[in-house]
């Protein structure tokens, strides 16, 4: 396993992304299989229908109809629960990967080897995308396990759409903790200043929906290109799944340059 | 002449407004060990982090092997070996497996040499590197750097932990890199260590070179402190105009003198009384550079 970058961050991760992984299959699977035990879901639905439009989009997207499991799904789980499970592991991950050795210490060692920086950052990346992937099929596998135990008939190819976008999402605030790691070497900067963002993008996406003065910006958030295409009902669109991945790479690309330039603290 | 293996032109570190270095020029060859020393805060470290590229001169260059560390640094490295001070480790891994990992990166590893180093220096590969005491840590760094045979080795003060017996092999070791035509950088706050291990030491206070020269020439001009207890009471005129004497203290029957160089006629002087026990102290090295330094501000 301790023949690359990558390997090595497999080999300091995989314990965490186990248990990390559980927990993100076992979540989606519980809240799935509540779904048939939910005998009310008829009066949700009429207290939602019976709501201003506006202050629904905040729970949910406009239109869905939450008595079908991927609408239930989408208030419960996607919203920002989903989300959220992924995060909680990419950022700290792409926070760690450089500016982890480098407060640590050992990042001296390592580039005084004969291996290019760029090349170590694209190691760690690797990793971080390796364990979202990782995440993203435990809690797909959970859905699908979860809904078949209780009964309940789940479109996968949606659901996954909607797995593969929130994933996609992850890694495009990983990238930017990968970028202020890179920056500054500090990890719980890199790890704060991206959570910030990502609770920021949520809620100009989520108020947008509300407000006329945010709703433009509403494309600048992240969150819009992952949910406000609705990809439960509506399957994966591959222009959003094409911007969140434009994101994540080009911030990733910008903290290898960023990474190759600068002086290294000691 | 053979291309140095080392070559900085006019290297300088700013941070911010913080000197690191200033104007260094430094030289080494192949098949020498050249001793860096100076105080703690000196620019050792920085000038080290220089020529591996860890950091970026604020002006001047630095080559290894006639490559520009900055432009051709990862081609550079491939023939450099590193220990830095302050050594830390993966501390989840064995000593192997940190052998194994660096050697896979580097692209190149000598599995017998590794086994012959941590032999030589009594270290267990297979424990797990947080088990291990502050010493024993720096003798797998030691085996990381020396294990991939590399042309030029860079120490930052590595004898730092080590118990005296583990220097001695240290020591051992450098001159067999020496004997191969293979060349050590080694840093240092400690003068005898240097002066047992170099060919040639380079000075650096404050950021800048104060000299650079051999260890032969260096001992010739070192001062040293000269101790005798008499019978009888002598009088310090009887030394202070010998060769070499700087200062001469005298109280009844004791006399101090400093003596720069050799110390022939103060001992021939001191044999025509009868000497009860003399003592020889070796300089600090805070006081050679102290010296070093007036003499470079005197020069200026």
């Amino acid at each position: 396993m301790l023949r690359s970058v990558f390997g090595k961050s497999v080999h300091d991760l995989w314990r965490a992304l186990v248990a990390w992984t559980l927990f993100t299959a076992v979540w989606p699977a519980f809240y799935i299989s509540l779904y048939p035990s939910i005998g009310a879901v008829e009066e949700m639905q009429q207290l939602l229908d019976a709501m201003p439009p506006a202050i629904r989009s905040v729970f949910v997207s406009e239109g869905l109809d939450i008595a079908s499991p991927e609408g239930y799904l989408n208030m419960e789980l996607f919203a920002f629960v989903l989300p959220l499970l992924l995060m909680a592991w990419a950022i700290p991950v792409a926070a760690g990967a450089t500016a982890g050795e480098e407060e640590r210490g050992t990042l001296d060692l390592l580039l005084a080897l004969p291996i290019r920086r760029s090349r170590v950052l694209a190691g760690k990346a690797a990793a971080m995308v390796w364990g979202t992937a990782v995440l993203c099929a435990g809690a797909l596998a959970g859905l699908a396990i979860g809904a078949a135990a209780v009964g309940v008939g789940l479109d996968l190819g949606k659901v996954g759409a909607g797995v593969a976008l929130a994933g996609l999402l992850a890694l495009a605030f990983g990238g930017l903790a990968l970028l202020i790691g890179a920056l500054w070497g500090r990890r719980m900067v890199a790890i704060a200043v991206p959570f910030a963002l990502a609770v920021a993008a949520f809620l100009v996406n989520t108020l947008g929906a509300l407000v006329d003065w945010l709703d433009p910006w509403r494309p600048a958030s992240p969150f819009y290109h992952y949910i406000a295409g609705d990809p439960l009902s509506r399957g994966l669109d591959p222009w959003s799944a094409v911007v969140l991945a434009c994101g994540a790479v080009a911030a990733a690309v910008l903290a290898a340059v960023a990474f190759e330039r600068r002086d290294l603290v000691a | 002449m053979s291309q140095p293996v080392i070559r900085t032109l006019d290297l300088t570190k700013w941070y911010g407004r913080n000197r690191g270095v200033e104007g260094l020029d430094l030289e080494v060859g192949p098949g020498e060990i050249v001793g860096y020393l100076g105080p703690n805060g000196a620019g050792k470290t920085t000038t080290i982090r220089l020529l591996l590229g860890l950091i970026r001169p604020t002006r001047g260059s630095a080559e290894l092997f006639g490559l520009d560390v900055r432009r051709r640094g990862t081609e550079a490295r491939r023939r450099v070996g590193y220990l830095p001070g302050g050594l830390r480790l993966y501390e989840s891994l064995s000593g192997r497996e940190l052998l194994d990992y660096f050697g896979s990166l580097r692209g190149q590893r000598d599995r017998a040499l590794e086994a012959r180093l941590a032999d030589r220096l009594d270290l267990d590969l297979t424990r797990e590197i947080r088990t291990l005491s502050h010493g024993t840590k720096q003798k797998v760094g030691l085996v990381a750097a020396l294990g991939a045979a590399p042309d030029l080795l860079i120490l930052d003060e590595p004898t730092t932990g080590l118990d005296p017996l583990v220097q001695l092999t240290l020591f051992e070791l450098l001159a067999e890199v020496r004997a191969e035509g293979r060349s050590v950088f080694l840093s240092s706050h400690v003068l005898p260590e240097a002066e047992r291990a170099c060919d040639r030491v380079a000075f650096i206070r404050e950021g800048r070179l104060v000299a650079v020269e051999g260890i032969a020439a260096f001992k010739a001009r070192a001062v040293r402190q000269i101790s005798f207890e008499f019978a009888e009471a002598v009088p310090a005129d009887a030394f202070a105009g010998l060769p070499g004497v700087t200062a001469v203290r005298a109280d009844g029957t004791s006399v101090t003198c400093s003596v720069a160089g050799p110390v022939d006629a103060v001992a021939k002087e001191a044999a025509r009384h009868t000497v009860l026990s003399l003592a020889s102290a070796e300089p600090s090295l805070e006081d050679l550079f102290l010296a070093q330094y007036r003499e470079a501000a005197d020069a200026a």
